[in-house]
């Protein structure tokens, strides 16, 4: 017991189990969920596991996936997005007719839809880092903008996507479906952003404002980029959904902001800032997702799935939420 | 020191609740000007019946935001729809079973408001998340109690109330919403329960420290907002005189908007109703607007959420960081 | 090597908050390669002082020149840029980051906008090194929430020190560490002393100033009242300097209260309490002494059942279950808390409110106001208190903190209270107000209200108290009565109670302390 501390033993790593003790009640929550969901899922329907299934099943996750981490971004940072299900609409119908259903525009669709999802991002951003307005207000105003101006540039359901994208969607590379390797490059993709001064600076403002600002960390640029990044995601995200859907549609989107938040806390993550990773909120996609499959697949009489999905959804909203650290008063 | 007529002016021209009045007019006199018969009585008339149905559900979403704590009901659109729901299978249109029908819907929206009162009180879900949750639950009750097809007619009455033109030539609801603004006003400000939910909301701490059981106020609130919801769904099925599945979903967002525009601050504690349904009005007026002068769809759409933040902005800043 | 040239001037500095004025042509002087003490009770200034020069407070008048060039500091930004780092006792720590994290956040090392983890590593490591015989059991990729408060300060403190500054200011930044974490941080900042820096070395606790510093500089409402070196001053001169001249405070005090004993508390316990007794009569005024910090809030909290907390209570002799400040003030409980803007005041609220928001029971019939009683009542206070108002309407956000002040005692005083508790009453509140609450609280005791009052400024106590009970560590040490009660006595009694037992218990754990014995006075 009469160890001298010394500069060594601060700076090496904590033994696992001690990190493992300290993991948060949420983060064990979530993971719960996910397996539970997971076993259940292939339980019920068998096929899952076939290529096939996977495939299909990584595919229609992968928009909702996206749309999640990109949420979870703002959130850490103390903030909101509810704008996001429009920036997926905007920045798909923009993508869809500068392509024109032609493989060689392909490189400029995929252009234009990261653009224009990293513009309204900044539009986001500046709104609520600038005019300081309250997010879930100001957010909810732009969304009504982003959906506006999806409309106008696609007024209707229709244009054609570039065969070469929704093929390549159903493809398998070396055997794993391309919409698999899809979601593994967004936890991969977050592994890197994770690194960047910006993201840390994100955290910093979520989970401390007043800290970070007398420790001057940038605070109002760091809201902005977290809007930003978000943006960028959602412009993802709107390529993924022409790639599922084959078609532009203006009105896609609308539970995506509602559910990505719900991703969100089921991914452990607090709304208030601060706490928690993009990886939770992949996982917390992947469980709301595979919950509506399961339902699906119990063969429970229609009326009745909807109710259990709710059900199922405020059940883990409220073990989240029980699991979060309480809001200082 | 008697303030000057200037100085009284201009502190009424900084009221939101004096600035959405204005707006609302504006709009009125630029859409008659664009559009002959836009603000022709009759129009006018039609225009606040439809707002009357938001602006009684805004009744509610004031109420809970004033309570503080980051308070919003954000299932406040499908619990509208739920109340239409069970009300207009009761009655099915008969106007015996007008108020048994009324009765079955408020109860139930009251239960659905007290699960969200106690998620958020007792165990400390944060309203955001709560009633978003409550909102998926409902949608999935709406869809077991009808079994996926929207049947049930309103009521004679309840549909003469909402269209017809019986009260010195206004629309019965019309009276009713201006009867439960009233009512609500007064409450707020002169009952206990209403300078206790004012307490709570600006300054939760101090208002415990002062002896208001802050628990109680707001489990209350979203009870009374659950309530108002179903109200307004009721109104609707008058108006559109049948059931369709997602009545009063849309409604949600627009009544927060309301609030918002109508002055009472995010963070509660300051505001009241009748900026609310100034801000409802505002709304509906900007939207008939827009359809009427033809505006295509989207520029509408666009044309809402700019108009928000214009709005937000003139009054809905946050405090800056910097002490 | 000291330099003969101040490194350090501060001359000339106003700043004012509203009705109060927090300094008034204070000054400092301190050159490189010094340690330099900043003293004074509380209320002086000298924590303001330092913001100034932090950059976190922007002053209303100041002449600032740093190494002969004249500056101005408008941001902490400003500050950094300047060479100046502060250290207080309220953290710049982001709770969920750990402790290399928060080391290094503002000023993280990156290499195209990626953060470079190694060289942070290699720029923390020398602070590290120097920090971890304080630091004990922690891991640098630990989140700071799982630190001590000492812990945390260290962390704080090397974040400071990071910054290589040539101004290090150190605001009660001992005040969560014990013994040896103490030592630790005198020898560094005497190593960073000796490579040329300054440190300005706030703190009240005067045996840490005297082995640390080289000079020190004593303010006393908000002025420079002297500047000494350390050689050759003894502690209690310093409490002179402090204190000023022994004036005959004027003592509000009526005759010996007679009443019968109204409130009684056996071993509260709980939280910062760690088993208080107390009796309290009616007519009586009992103030609570002792460094700030030591239970007395949290005392009033208790008794108020704002904070759960075990032992017993009786109000005239009837036990009470104090479990909420709703039962507490239907047993004609009343607390005034701490901290007005959160505590005290619906800020947004207009005054009629804030004054009727405790006894709305009486005035209304089924749940229903009667405005015309709401107004009595109201204008019946703001006369009774000679509160200074616009309009009843207007928000109480609008008053100065002496007025606001005063409604809070209003809203309680419609109550009509039994016992009284009151947190730092005059906290923030001009002279002026000063004076007026003071004959409010000694009418209130007339009246025969007991009064329980904490107060940051030992003057108050001595001109109000009949009875002052010291505390330590959640417990009472020492009572002080009638004219015992003298603002050198509690200065000593509050600091030797704080060296005696840090001398006794090296290495205390946090409310491991057996409950002491030391009455002085008769009871």
């Amino acid at each position: 017991m009469t160890q001298t501390p010394t500069v060594a033993a601060i700076e090496e790593r904590r033994p696992l189990t001690e990190r493992l003790g300290r993991v948060r009640v949420a983060s064990w929550a979530t993971a719960a969920l996910l397996i539970v969901a997971v076993v259940a899922a292939v339980a019920l329907q068998p096929n899952l596991l076939s290529p096939y299934g996977v495939a299909s099943t990584f595919a229609t996750f992968l928009p909702l996936v996206l749309v999640a981490v990109a949420q979870a971004i703002v959130v850490i940072g103390g903030g909101l997005d509810l704008s996001a299900g429009a920036i997926v609409a905007l920045s798909s119908v923009v993508a869809v007719q500068v392509m024109q259903g032609e493989a060689g525009s392909v490189p400029l669709g995929f252009l234009t839809a990261i653009g224009v999802g990293l513009a309204c991002g900044i539009v986001n951003g500046l709104v609520v880092s600038r005019l300081r307005l309250q997010p879930l207000i100001a957010t909810f105003a732009t969304a009504s903008v982003f959906s506006g101006l999806a409309l106008l540039v696609l007024p209707s359901p229709g244009g054609t996507v570039p065969a070469i994208i929704t093929g390549t969607f159903r493809q398998a590379v070396g055997g794993v479906p391309v919409s698999v390797l899809l979601v593994v490059a967004v936890a991969a993709g977050w592994l890197v952003v994770r690194h960047l001064r910006i993201m840390r600076h994100i955290r910093a403002t979520g989970g401390g404002p007043a800290a970070a600002f007398a420790s001057l960390v940038p605070v109002a640029g760091a809201q902005l980029a977290s809007y930003a990044i978000c943006g960028v995601i959602c412009g993802l995200a709107g390529l993924a959904v022409l790639g599922n859907s084959g078609s532009g549609d203006p009105f896609i989107g609308g539970d995506l902001a509602l559910g990505s938040v719900a991703a969100v806390v089921v991914g452990g993550i607090a709304l208030r800032g601060g706490i928690g990773s993009p990886i939770g909120a992949i996982a917390g996609a992947i469980t709301l997702s595979l919950a509506s499959t399961i339902l699906f697949a119990l063969s429970l009489p229609t009326s009745w799935r909807a109710l259990a999905a709710g059900l199922v959804v405020i059940l883990a909203l409220a073990l989240s939420a029980l699991g979060a650290p309480r809001r200082q008063r | 020191m008697k303030p000057t007529t200037a100085t009284r002016a201009r502190t009424l021209l900084r009221d939101p609740v004096v600035i959405a009045a204005i707006i609302a007019i504006l709009l009125v006199v630029v859409g008659g000007i664009l559009k002959p018969g836009f603000a022709s009585p009759d129009q006018i008339v039609n225009m606040l019946r439809v707002a009357s149905f938001l602006g009684i559900i805004a009744i509610g979403q004031t109420i809970v935001v004033l309570s503080g704590g980051e308070g919003i009901d954000l299932s406040v659109g499908t619990v509208a729809t739920l109340g239409a729901i069970l009300a207009s299978r009761t009655m099915d249109g008969s106007d015996a079973l007008l108020v048994p029908g009324i009765l079955l819907a408020v109860g139930v929206a009251a239960l659905i408001g007290l699960a969200n009162g106690l998620g958020i009180v007792l165990l400390r879900i944060p309203p955001f998340v709560m009633t978003l949750g409550m909102l998926g639950v409902v949608g999935g009750l709406i869809l077991v109690v009808t079994g996926g097809v929207a049947d049930g007619r309103a009521a004679p009455s309840l549909v003469q109330l909402v269209n017809g033109r019986d009260v010195l030539g206004i629309p019965g609801i019309l009276l009713v919403w201006a009867l439960l603004a009233v009512i609500v006003t007064l409450v707020l400000r002169r009952t206990t329960f209403g300078m206790q939910l004012y307490a709570t909301g600006s300054g939760r701490e101090a208002a415990r420290l002062s002896g208001v059981p802050v628990g109680r106020v707001t489990v209350t609130a979203y009870v009374l907002s659950s309530i108002f919801a179903a109200l307004g769904g009721i109104a609707m099925v008058g108006y559109s005189q049948q059931v369709f599945l997602n009545l009063a979903n849309d409604l949600t967002l627009p009544s927060i908007a309301a609030v918002v525009i109508g002055g009472t601050l995010v963070a509660g504690g300051v505001g009241g109703y009748l900026g609310s349904a100034i801000g409802a009005i505002v709304l509906t007026v900007l939207t008939s607007l827009l359809t009427t002068l033809s505006m295509p769809e989207w520029a509408r759409i666009v044309v809402q959420g700019v108009v928000l933040i214009a709005l937000l902005a003139v009054y809905g800043r946050q405090r800056k960081l910097r002490t | 090597m000291t330099e003969t040239s101040p490194l350090v001037r501060l001359s000339g500095v106003h700043k004012r908050y509203g009705g109060v004025r927090a300094l008034r042509g204070a000054s400092l002087t301190a050159a490189g390669g010094e340690v330099h003490g900043l003293l004074g009770p509380n209320g002086s200034g000298k924590s303001t002082l330092g913001k100034v020069l932090a950059g976190s407070v922007r002053p209303d008048e100041a002449e600032i020149e740093l190494a002969g060039q004249p500056v101005r500091i408008g941001s902490p930004r400003a500050a950094a840029r300047l060479g100046v780092a502060a250290v207080y006792q309220q953290l710049s720590l982001v709770p969920e980051l750990t402790v290399g994290e928060n080391l290094v956040l503002g000023s993280e090392p990156a290499t195209a906008g990626f953060l470079s983890g190694r060289a942070a590593r290699r720029r923390a490591r020398p602070v590290l090194e120097r920090l971890a015989p304080a630091l004990g059991a922690v891991h640098a990729d630990q989140p700071v929430r799982e630190l001590t408060p000492g812990q945390q300060q260290l962390v704080e403190i090397g974040k400071a020190l990071l910054r290589e500054p040539r101004i290090l200011i150190l605001d009660e930044a001992t005040a969560s560490l014990h013994r040896d974490q103490v030592a630790v941080v005198f020898e560094i900042v005497r190593e960073l002393r000796d490579r040329g820096a300054a440190v300005l070395f706030v703190s009240h606790r005067l045996d840490e100033i005297t082995e640390l510093c080289d000079r020190a500089t004593i303010l006393r409402s908000g002025e420079t009242v002297a500047e000494t070196a350390m050689a050759g001053t003894t502690p209690d001169e310093l409490v002179r300097l402090m204190v000023g001249d022994v004036q005959a405070v004027e003592r509000e005090h009526g005759e010996r209260p007679s009443g019968r004993v109204r409130l009684t508390a056996r071993g509260l316990a709980g939280g910062a309490l760690s088993g208080i007794d107390l009796e309290a009569r009616a007519g009586e005024v009992v103030g609570l002494g002792g460094l700030q910090g030591q239970g007395q809030s949290e005392l009033l909290l208790a008794l108020f059942g704002a904070t759960a907390a075990t032992g017993d209570v009786e109000v005239d002799g009837e036990p009470v279950r104090l479990a909420s400040p709703r039962t507490a003030a239907a047993r004609g409980i009343a607390l005034v808390p701490g901290d007005r803007g959160t505590q005290g005041t619906l800020p947004p609220r207009p005054i009629q409110e804030n004054l009727a928001i405790a006894s709305l029971g009486r005035r209304t019939r089924a749940g229903v106001i009667s405005a015309r009683r709401e107004r009595t009542a109201a204008e019946s206070m703001v006369e009774a208190l000679a509160i200074k108002i616009g309009g009843l309407g207007d928000p109480i956000s609008s008053l100065s903190g002496g007025n606001a002040q005063k409604v809070v005692f209003g809203k309680w005083l419609l109550t009509e209270p039994g016992v009284v508790l009151l947190d730092d009453p005059t906290k923030g509140v001009d002279v002026g107000a000063k004076a007026e609450i003071y004959r409010i609280i000694r009418r209130m005791a007339d009246d025969g209200a007991t009064v329980i009052i904490n107060s940051s400024e030992d003057r108050e106590l001595v001109t109000v108290c009949d009875r002052v009970l010291v505390l330590f560590e959640g417990a009472v040490r020492a009572e002080l009565v009638g004219n015992e009660i003298t603002e050198e006595r509690l200065v000593q009694a509050a600091l030797v109670i704080g060296e005696e037992t840090q001398v006794q218990q090296p290495a205390r754990t946090h409310g491991e302390t057996a409950p002491d014995d030391t009455h002085e006075g008769t009871p």
